[in-house]
């Protein structure tokens, strides 16, 4: 859905990092910790991006339906709203909202494939009750914007179409964090070629310095990213993130 | 944490059906707590097969959106409820408008008389006004006629409703009510099957709501998607690859009669110069050529119109 990033209710809502992983009391009580949120919601994302290629939907599709499943966990406990359950409603919600609509019965038969753990399985009924608990959880603010799409041309801009590719395999990456809820999509989108133009050995300064924008802002956001790849390793450590699913119901 | 949001059965008191919208009824209905008349409007969710209907996701997000507009319908709050089957619906709350632009100039028409021209002028910057709005958000409506476009009696308040029902390259074709979707408002390049839609097909709408205004009738009240096109083509003359390069290609087109246009004022007498001159830019056949919303705003027409009150 095409529209305004500054005078939507995103740009509004963004959060200081600080508002990001408060656990919620319910799960506290369950002795989840920040350091779980991270890691089952890291975990989340991916089974999102799994599901989606199964369905094959477009990776807009898929960056909302992470924004959804992001947002829904800034205001609602993990033990009442279950991450298996949230995961693929959150897709089949942002299917509709971006208009690529996929079948709920779809989506529960992919499910038995994506995931053999029996915890993961769902009915197409519980599907549709969780996805109007979302609605109320994201107060029917379903509209997001995204990296994406100021991406290509500002690449284009800087004579970096050859990084396309590898511009883009970043921006998805920044899905497996909180970024979309912290920072404007454009700033992300020029963090992602920050980094590929240092990757590359492209002297850039000046297009920067050109664009306007806070670069120290740009740069953290980059850094960010970085310190997320350097502790890539120990969030996909499949021991960590399961011993934090189980505390999960 | 939180206080459990009240059910709209609970915050809301229904005093009458005032409607069938696109997706179901529409009810004038009093806020318990606050005493405010509200318009719930209901929408049926085949909660069986596929939840919440796609259409109605889009209406409510972009008027999350858009309803800061004083000329976008406000969207209050959205309930979810439970029919008497137990079945989940969903109740959206809007602020209530207490007639509309169809009942507005069936109004006149019954008495014969004609709608002031200072009125007409002031519906149409707001219509405008709020179509440039949308517009400017990147949001076509797809669907604009009078019955779309709320009003309040008192204040001659306009504001545009059933938002983004369309989908994104699609005009509905039938309503899920009994009400036939009119072909009225519809642009010459949707009735010839053109597939990438530009804001332009509502400035053909607001021009067709802006001539019934003046004269109490529809300008194109054709019944058929031919009949519509044979309306346009009588008074504008059939178009042909010269003032309309492309035409030809569009899917539904064949040859029809030959027309030659005729002067605008001949359909839409008691319109002044300026008024007919921006009738005629919102009218080109070629729709990069049709004059934009906010264009239009600035239009002659318009001056002496106090536009600081709208």
């Amino acid at each position: 859905m095409a529209a305004d990033f500054w005078t939507s209710s995103q740009f509004k809502q963004l959060l200081d990092p600080e508002e990001l992983n408060v656990v919620h009391p319910l799960d506290k009580e369950r002795g989840i910790t920040a350091e779980d949120y991270k890691l089952i919601k890291f975990h989340i994302s991916n089974y999102i991006v799994k599901l989606a290629q199964y369905i094959k939907v477009r990776q807009r599709v898929v960056a909302t339906a992470i924004t959804y499943m992001r947002r829904v966990y800034t205001r609602r406990s993990m033990t009442e709203y279950n991450p298996r359950l949230v995961a693929p409603t959150c897709l089949y919600l942002a299917a509709k909202a971006e208009e690529s609509t996929v079948q709920a019965r779809l989506l529960a038969f992919y499910i038995k494939k994506v995931q053999s753990d029996e915890k993961y399985r769902c009915e197409i009924k519980e599907i549709l009750e969780m996805e109007m608990k979302i609605l109320e959880a994201l107060n029917y603010y379903l509209v997001v914007f995204h990296p994406y799409r100021s991406l290509t041309q500002l690449l284009q801009d800087a004579g970096m179409s050859d990084s396309t590719q590898q511009t883009w395999g970043l921006v998805n990456d920044t899905y497996k964090m909180d970024l979309i809820l912290v920072h404007p999509p454009h700033l992300i989108a020029l963090a992602c070629i920050y980094i590929a133009s240092v990757q590359k050995d492209k002297e850039n300064t000046a297009w920067f310095e050109e664009l306007r924008v806070d670069m120290n802002v740009v740069k953290n956001i980059a850094m960010e990213i970085l310190d997320f790849y350097d502790s890539y390793k120990l969030m996909s450590d499949e021991n960590r993130i399961s011993a934090a699913m189980n505390k999960l119901p | 944490m939180e206080e459990k949001p009240k059910s709209a059965m609970e915050a809301f008191e229904k005093l009458e059906k005032v409607g069938e919208g696109t997706y179901g009824k529409v009810y004038r209905a009093r806020e318990k707590a606050t005493g405010k008349i509200v318009a719930l409007k209901k929408t049926r969710l085949h909660e069986d097969e596929e939840g919440v209907p796609p259409t109605t996701l889009r209406e409510v997000s972009l008027l999350r959106m858009l309803s800061r507009d004083p000329h976008v319908v406000k969207l209050m709050d959205v309930k979810q409820g439970q029919n008497k089957e137990g079945k989940t619906v969903l109740y959206l709350v809007f602020e209530y408008m207490d007639t509309d632009v169809k009942k507005y100039i069936r109004s006149f028409r019954q008495t014969g008389d004609n709608i002031p021209s200072g009125i007409v002028k002031s519906l149409m910057f707001q219509l405008c006004k709020g179509v440039a709005f949308c517009h400017g958000h990147g949001v076509l409506h797809r669907d604009l006629k009078p019955h779309n476009l709320l009003m309040d009696r008192k204040t001659m308040m306009l504001k545009i409703a059933d938002l983004g029902l369309a989908r994104a390259f699609t005009v509905p074709i039938k309503k899920y009510t009994h009400e036939i979707l009119t072909l009225w408002y519809r642009a010459p390049e949707v009735l010839l099957g053109a597939t990438h839609y530009s804001p332009a097909v509502d400035m053909w709408s607001v021009a067709c709501i802006f001539a019934e205004l003046v004269t109490n009738q529809a300008i194109f009240p054709g019944d058929s998607e031919l009949q519509q096109l044979l309306h346009i083509f009588r008074l504008l003359g059939t178009p042909n690859e010269e003032i309309w390069p492309g035409v030809s290609q569009l899917v539904n087109w064949h040859e029809y009669p030959q027309w030659t246009a005729k002067p605008l004022s001949s359909a839409v007498p008691g319109l002044d110069e300026n008024g007919l001159h921006l009738l005629g830019e919102m009218l080109h056949y070629e729709p990069s050529r049709r004059i934009s919303a906010k264009k239009a705003m600035d239009h002659p027409y318009f001056d002496g119109l106090d536009k600081a009150l709208l």
